[in-house]
């Protein structure tokens, strides 16, 4: 550990120079240029200030990660370098007309566009519902605002498990056979 | 459980009887003996019964994580999978013939031939010196077991001691309830044990253990700032580098996270003295690898690590500084020259050395993944590989199922509820779903940190319903850590009505809780049946009558060629079976799955790719004496040399210029019928596959020479050989190994 230095009286340093704030700074590089460019030129009077950088608070950064997950679990990846469609095309046997398909079957690792946009959002619904249970619970909050967090936490759960299921089901025959 | 979090002090001796009576009635000794064993109760105090229920879950854990990876051995036997687990079992079982000086110096001339392979410092010898300790103890205890057998059931033995790491580690970012749900999570998640079933045996079953254990060591080290858990987590850390090549992301992962806690203000002794240890005792170790070598100091990869270290001496500087200077205004001058000079040194240091060449650039490897259309554009060996294509919602949803839900809740709470070890996981699990998302393969990297975050959502979401549901009890003791019960108490008088009607509602939710994780269980173990079980060197179909049909073509071809051919012929075969005829077919190979001379691949491909004359010049220059195709036409096996045909034009084409692949495509499409392309029709591949298929029938109602794996009726129905002539057909016309005959007599 560094040694702790012992504690001195705060007037012995800053009462020498109350006049002139500038001669008490050690930096050399600004003595350097005191001399150097600005003994002839004179700086303008101008009042900048450098922004001040805080943190974002731990539930901003939440949110951003949500929407990047949301954008990885949808495959934008996959899209962005196979470039499949964003939605599948059959020709109708019997009309001959073009029926669009939403979901590219019989390939684990294969997609359209839409539909890993829908699943990436349902995940997201899914765990939002988790969240907005755990809101439900632990604040001092009114109570119709809790039970309106609760209710739509556990639809939310229920209805995204059920849909991912059900495309699940679709995109791949014999799931669960 | 629920309140009662005390550290246990691991005491499972006190299983005393607490009779009530303490003075036993002076009688005989023998009912003296029955009066004692009567009184003996066996009720045991609540840290014993938690101590118990612990134990016994983290056994059925453990036993569970190694008996869900045996469905191949039990459908079909005892073998290795795969391609490259079998160069796996070639290196381990040369280490347990010969030793371990001769397999660390061994120079390899029966792959690659003409140039050999010197294996001792090409690989990453973890794997194989693992399950070499593991045969050597077993023939040490007298259980006389042969190699292969440990080499099939290594994987699922680390899986298991994965599970127990993640219970520690588990518990050591939030609590022991968290622990045991990842423990039982990361036993049978399906992103885990595609790569670490029984007989794959690849270097990513071990990895993931020395991942984990490494990852969990560093927290543990900077939670408690000890030398000896940092000195733990460099071992943990060799380990890994010896095992896998993977090793990379614990580089990059751990110094970006001691960069961020040092952005949100976290710096501390702890840290400090966890970094330092780790990362130069980590470095010297990872340098005693061949395969690696002064990586650590040389490679663009390894700098970041680098970086950091040099970052944290500034940040300890400016500490001690700030300890010496009692004048702020002083301190804030030196800071501002400290810090404007370190940078400039940093950059100046970095731009010298990647400039003189000194520092390399990022390998394509991993360039791909933080640029992932690079590979797609310039490297077609990395593209090729089903592996690294990129990832697909439903690949996602295969390999985790209900972890995908729970994720997100995982990290609110995590967000929640920020200290050094949530952080880090935190940031294990974005970086390593990023990477998931990029390549499929990396899912297997990602799914320690899924399992360990969305066990953090389900301990902290069963505790609240837990204790919504326990709360009519404890409405007394409104002094429990959660915020919960501290609501019920404000709100107490008003809605006593509605305390039955949350209790029945928490119950509901447990039980949908409940029902959630059995899917998931349900889910895990369907999809390690059907779909990561399979050993892909035998192949299994359902007959027309619903019976089991097995191929077991490879293991025929390639035992034919160790019987049947001279020891010095050289095979020459895309470079997928390149490990496999080197393992079980004992013969010299031109080519195989290292692929680390892509010239070496353009030229075979080259050969396959043109007339026969021209491949019979280019196979007598590299000495081949025997052809190996694979063909799936009569069987409709569509991983088939064929299907990868146009990898080889691409491959070719990139080194030789004389292939192009238009040559070979009718309007951009790729087609095998009569419509083909005339280059297509006459090149050797084409021939080598449908040699004397013209005349077999396939399927009953198509015509002779009908394609089942493409689905048309070929267009060259009547090929003549001339330079080769065909030595082998397996029964199912799956492998197919041609003679290249020798020059004809001059006069």
């Amino acid at each position: 550990m560094p040694p702790k230095s012992e504690t001195q009286p705060p007037s012995t340093g800053t009462g020498t120079t109350p006049s002139d704030p500038s001669n008490a700074s050690i930096d050399p590089i600004l003595l350097v240029l005191r001399i150097l460019p600005y003994s002839f030129l004179r700086p303008p009077r101008l009042r900048l200030k450098l922004p001040t950088l805080t943190l974002p608070s731990p539930m901003t950064v939440y949110a951003l990660v949500l929407l990047t997950y949301f954008m990885v679990v949808s495959g934008i990846v996959y899209d962005v370098i196979v470039e499949p469609p964003s939605i599948g095309s059959t020709q109708d046997r019997l009309t001959g007309s073009i029926r669009p398909v939403v979901f590219l079957t019989a390939q684990v690792n294969g997609q359209y566009i839409i539909e890993g946009l829908s699943s990436g959002f349902m995940f997201v619904l899914g765990g939002i519902g988790i969240v907005l249970m755990d809101l439900a619970l632990d604040r001092n909050r009114a109570k119709s605002v809790k039970v309106s967090y609760a209710t739509a936490g556990i639809s939310s759960v229920v209805l995204a498990y059920v849909i991912s299921m059900l495309f699940i089901r679709i995109k791949i025959p014999g799931y669960l056979y | 459980m629920v309140g009662k979090s005390e550290p246990l002090n691991g005491t499972a001796t006190a299983k005393t009887g607490q009779s009530p009576s303490p003075s036993p009635p002076p009688a005989t000794p023998m009912s003296d003996l029955l009066g004692n064993f009567s009184f003996k109760t066996l009720k045991l105090k609540t840290k014993q019964q938690e101590l118990l229920i612990r134990v016994s879950i983290l056994c059925l854990v453990y036993v569970l994580a190694f008996i869900t990876r045996l469905f191949s051995v039990l459908r079909y036997e005892s073998m290795i999978h795969e391609f490259d687990p079998y160069f796996n079992y070639r290196t381990t079982l040369y280490l347990t013939e010969k030793g371990f000086y001769e397999f660390w110096n061994w120079f390899d001339s029966e792959s690659w031939y003409p140039l050999g392979r010197i294996i001792g410092g090409t690989l990453y010898p973890g794997l194989m010196v693992t399950a070499a300790i593991i045969y050597w103890a077993l023939r040490f205890l007298s259980f006389a077991v042969h190699i292969r057998e440990v080499c099939v059931l290594t994987a699922p033995f680390f899986a298991s001691n994965t599970t127990i790491v993640a219970y520690f580690f588990g518990k050591e970012i939030w609590d022991t309830g968290a622990g045991l749900v990842a423990a039982a999570l990361i036993a049978i998640c399906p992103g885990y044990i595609s790569r670490s079933v029984a007989g794959s045996y690849d270097n990513e079953g071990v990895a993931i253990f020395a991942l984990l254990l490494t990852f969990y060591l560093f927290v543990k080290a900077v939670n408690t700032g000890s030398l000896a858990w940092a000195l733990g987590s460099a071992l943990g850390y060799f380990y890994m580098v010896s095992a896998w090549g993977g090793y990379i992301f614990i580089i990059n992962l751990i110094p970006l996270y001691v960069l961020v806690l040092l952005i949100t203000g976290r710096y501390s002794m702890r840290l400090y003295v966890a970094y330092n240890c780790t990362y130069i005792l980590g470095m010297l170790l990872a340098m005693q690898i061949r395969f690696v070598g002064f990586q650590h100091v040389q490679s663009g990869e390894h700098m970041a690590a680098m970086g950091v270290f040099f970052l944290m001496q500034v940040f300890y500087f400016l500490d001690y500084v700030k300890h010496l200077l009692s004048d702020s205004k002083m301190f804030q001058a030196f800071l501002r020259i400290t810090v404007t000079c370190a940078v400039a040194v940093g950059g100046v240091a970095l731009g010298v050395g990647t400039a003189s060449g000194y520092i390399s650039p990022w390998t394509g490897r991993f360039y791909s993944l933080l640029d992932p259309t690079y590979a797609k554009d310039h490297i077609p060996i990395i593209a090729s590989v089903s592996e690294h294509q990129p990832t697909a919602w439903s690949s996602f949803m295969f390999d985790f199922h209900i972890l995908l839900f729970l994720f997100p809740a995982g990290l609110y709470f995590c967000f929640k509820r920020l200290s050094d070890a949530t952080i880090f996981i935190v940031m294990y699990g974005l970086t390593s779903m990023y990477f998931a998302g990029v390549m499929v393969r990396l899912i297997l990297v990602a799914t320690p940190a899924v399992c360990l975050i969305s066990a953090i959502a389900v301990s902290a979401t069963i505790k609240n319903l837990t204790q919504l549901a326990r709360a009519k009890d404890k409405v007394s003791q409104t002094g429990s850590a959660k915020g919960a019960s501290s609501t019920k108490g404000s709100s107490k008088g008003s809605i006593d009505q509605s305390q039955p009607f949350q209790r029945n509602g928490a119950f509901a939710l447990l039980f949908g809780a409940f029902y959630l994780l059995s899917k998931y269980a349900t889910h895990c173990t369907w999809v390690t049946s059907e779909a990561y079980s399979s050993p892909s060197i035998v192949l299994a179909a359902r007959g027309a009558h619903g019976n089991r049909v097995i191929f077991d073509d490879y293991r025929e071809a390639y035992f034919w060629l160790r019987q049947n051919t001279p020891p010095d012929a050289k095979v020459m075969s895309w470079w997928d079976y390149g490990y496999q005829i080197t393992a079980m077919g004992n013969r010299t190979v031109i080519v195989d799955n290292n692929t680390w001379n892509n010239t070496h691949i353009a030229t075979v491909g080259r050969a396959m790719s043109s007339y026969e004359d021209e491949a019979y010049d280019i196979m007598r220059s590299l000495d081949v004496d025997y052809v190996l195709v694979v063909f799936g036409g009569v069987t409709g096996y569509s991983s088939d040399d064929i299907n990868k045909f146009l990898w080889m034009v691409r491959i070719g084409g990139g080194v030789f210029p004389v292939i192009k692949e238009p040559d070979y495509l009718v309007n951009g499409e790729y087609r095998v019928d009569k419509g083909a392309a005339p280059k297509m029709l006459n090149c050797l591949m084409y021939k080598l596959s449908y040699y004397r298929f013209g005349e077999m029938t396939t399927e009953y109602g198509k015509p002779p020479g009908y394609d089942r794996a493409r689905g048309v009726e070929i267009g060259n129905k009547d090929i003549k050989l001339e330079y080769l002539e065909e030595a082998f057909t397996t029964s199912n016309w799956i492998v197919r190994i041609y003679k290249v005959k020798p020059p004809n007599n001059r006069w």
